[in-house]
């Protein structure tokens, strides 16, 4: 492993090692992120041994531009519009790939997301390269996010150390949110996390009655039920007291086909509904002291397990649960009061 | 019969040893820990997860029974419902004694417990459980649980209402909250209540009229106390007082209405109605209890001590003697947490 400066050499090297089917850890505008030139299988398979994560997890790709983007993957007018308004910036797009990069970097379902980072380093690497590069963040799954060296290789084995073979270390980066991703493959475009970049949300509904916040429960279910199994599926609620975090829950234990009766953990802390074959666990955060304890309940087996997790007062357990943003499926809800006695706006983004 | 019994179904790590429905010691770590054995605070998590104190209150309370191990008769534990992480610390110490002592397991539902906690009795008292017809009434009012039963004899139950949502102490510890009196705060209000005027505010009555739905709620009288405490900001004393008293006048009573609708209705024959759990320490609640027994001619039982009447190991003690003498012991390679262990079903 080399480590070097963010001077006039960086380009060269790096280039070099990536050419060569290496993996170079590099600064952004958000955090640290790992590259590996995304046409090369090899480099890929080194990729995600290092980042120790499961097969068919996707990997976004830095490029330069818009043609050089569209090169990799089917622009639509939404995805245009995007690029246009936004990019070079800490943005996500997700598109449908052409299947021009290495087995494992596009989704199971075949779409890529697109990066142009706001960060010159980046733009000329790729540029000299002329490929796409990934860039994933540098941490291993479930680490920390890397905003420094020491954040990534402090959470990591010797064994995934050996597996780097450049960092170009530009000291501590400013604690920026992680890029905003928005999938433009389904009929509205989706946003996937929420980063520094804003989109007028059209994910919010008005619910009129608890029937109403129940019903959202279900389509979201549905929406998401599709990965069951494959990956864990947490619903991470938050609002005010009263709102109906645990009616949304008993809508969405419905949806899942669970009779048993549905109530407030926040005494127990966590409890358990079950149809048989799935199970529901259901958290409340609310009286834990401490972030943490939620790991102390179990929650990153959980995860592991691919179970499907309802958790209330998300807010105040959300660093953790973002440290799952890799192997879980995270449906982030808000409900908020509404001006009538029983409207409730519900408004929701997913991690994908 | 002696026993030592063990519960960390949630919060609370608690051990006791009983002499059939009779208490020789009673430790709950939150009393123990004004003995600042450890001295400073322990990292909440290590609370939580009770490994750190559960031997010292076991110790404590077989040295305060003034018995050894070697003279118990069975160890009883708490097997649900409640955290599964923490019931399984209970659990594996309850194994292991049982295993390196030869001792009995009894299991033990956490629920029965707070049932049957008004039968466990002092050293000196002449009540006994013959004076007790059956069927008769168990209610629990808790942090974690609001449920009416009817006791068809001891160790069979059917659950007449329960909660489907929020547990009464849940909901009075939050509108505490609500009311910046801190968490949890249902005592707290309880005091602060008695300086209020019940008439000052109107909130509505969960499901008035509708009591034939035989269900416990508190949601909704939650979601309207949150929005009426808004709008009376910014409170003074006297706010605080007023609205204290008139949410837990309007929880009790749905408490009340619901429980006399099913006594008036459904025939059950009793003349005993045991309460047990956290909320049964209040004296207006024990007040209107009282009240509501008169009316239908039930003798109402609560909990001797307060010590009984929030989470604690004499009454898991005291419902593992009536299972002990049903003969209902459990192997130790069987014995397992059931955080989902219902009653009366």
């Amino acid at each position: 492993m080399q480590i070097i400066k963010n001077d006039k050499k960086a380009v060269r090297v790096a280039t070099e090692i990536l050419k060569s089917g290496g993996l170079v850890i590099y600064p952004t505008e958000t955090l640290y992120g790992i590259g590996a030139d995304a046409t090369n299988p090899k480099a890929i398979q080194k990729l995600t041994k290092y980042k120790n994560r499961p097969f068919g997890k996707p990997y976004s790709i830095a490029v330069t531009n818009q043609k050089m983007a569209g090169e990799c993957v089917e622009l639509n007018t939404a995805a245009k519009n995007l690029y246009k308004e936004f990019l070079p910036g800490p943005l996500t797009v997700i598109s449908k790939g052409k299947h021009k990069v290495a087995h494992g970097v596009e989704s199971e379902d075949g779409t890529l997301g697109i990066r142009i980072p706001d960060f010159k380093l980046v733009m000329d690497i790729v540029k000299k390269l002329g490929k796409p590069i990934t860039a994933t963040s540098a941490n291993a799954s479930y680490k920390k996010r890397p905003y420094s060296i020491p954040d990534i290789l402090d959470n990591i084995s010797d064994k995934q150390k050996s597996l780097i073979d450049l960092i170009i270390d530009a000291g501590e980066l400013p604690h920026n949110e992680p890029s905003t991703v928005i999938d433009t493959t389904l009929d509205d475009p989706v946003t996937l996390r929420q980063g520094r970049i804003k989109l007028a949300d059209k994910n919010e509904v008005l619910s009129r009655s608890e029937e109403g916040t129940q019903n959202l429960a279900k389509e979201l279910w549905q929406k998401y039920e599709s990965h069951i199994g494959k990956r864990a599926i947490v619903f991470a609620l938050q609002g005010e007291m009263g709102t109906g975090k645990t009616i949304f829950t008993k809508g969405l234990a419905r949806a899942m086909g669970i009779t048993e009766l549905v109530t407030s953990p926040t005494f127990a802390l966590e409890n358990e509904y079950s149809t048989g074959q799935e199970k529901l666990f259901h958290f409340d955060a609310w009286r834990l002291e401490k972030p943490d304890e939620l790991r102390a309940l179990g929650f990153e087996d959980l995860v592991k397990n691919k179970s499907v997790i309802s958790i209330e007062w998300a807010e105040r357990v959300s660093d953790i649960i973002r440290e799952f943003d890799d192997e879980a499926i995270i449906v982030w809800v808000k409900i908020d009061f509404g001006k009538a006695e029983n409207e409730r706006g519900i408004s929701w983004g997913v991690t994908i | 019969m002696k026993i030592l019994a063990i519960d960390t179904s949630c919060d609370e790590t608690a051990a006791a040893v009983t002499e059939d429905t009779k208490i020789l010691s009673n430790i709950v770590w939150s009393q123990a820990s004004a003995h600042a054995k450890f001295g400073g605070v322990m990292p909440s998590l290590a609370q939580r997860m009770h490994e750190e104190r559960i031997d010292w209150v076991i110790e404590r309370a077989i040295n305060n029974s003034q018995l050894t191990i070697n003279n118990l008769d069975a160890i009883a534990v708490t097997i649900g419902p409640g955290l599964s992480i923490a019931l399984g610390v209970g659990i594996d110490r309850a194994k292991k004694l049982a295993l390196k002592y030869n001792k009995k397991l009894i299991a033990v539902n956490h629920l029965e417990g707070h049932i049957l906690s008004s039968l466990a009795l002092t050293m000196n008292s002449q009540f006994t459980i013959n004076n007790l017809q059956f069927p008769a009434l168990g209610l629990v009012v808790s942090g974690g649980n609001t449920i009416l039963v009817k006791i068809n004899k001891i160790g069979s139950y059917e659950t007449l209402a329960q909660t489907t949502d929020d547990a009464l102490g849940e909901a009075l510890d939050k509108a505490a909250r609500m009311l910046g009196l801190g968490y949890p705060g249902g005592s707290i209000l309880e005091i602060t209540a008695r300086g209020g005027i019940i008439t000052a505010y109107t909130l509505p009555i969960p499901i008035a009229g509708q009591e034939e739905r035989k269900i416990f709620t508190y949601s909704g009288l939650k979601t309207a106390m949150s929005r009426l405490v808004k709008s009376e900001k910014p409170l003074t004393k006297e706010k605080i007082y007023n609205l204290a008293a008139c949410f837990q006048d309007v929880a009790f009573t749905h408490l009340v209405r619901v429980c006399s609708y099913i006594i008036e209705n459904c025939e059950l024959k009793t003349e005993n109605l045991l309460v047990g759990g956290g909320v049964s320490a209040n004296v207006e609640l024990r007040k209107r209890l009282r009240h509501m027994g008169k009316k239908y001619g039930l003798r109402v039982l609560f909990p001797y001590s307060k010590k009984l009447t929030g989470d604690n190991a004499a009454m898991i003690g005291a419902a593992a003697f009536f299972k002990a003498q049903r003969g209902e012991f459990t192997e130790v390679d069987e014995i397992d947490r059931k955080p989902n262990a219902k009653i009366g079903d």
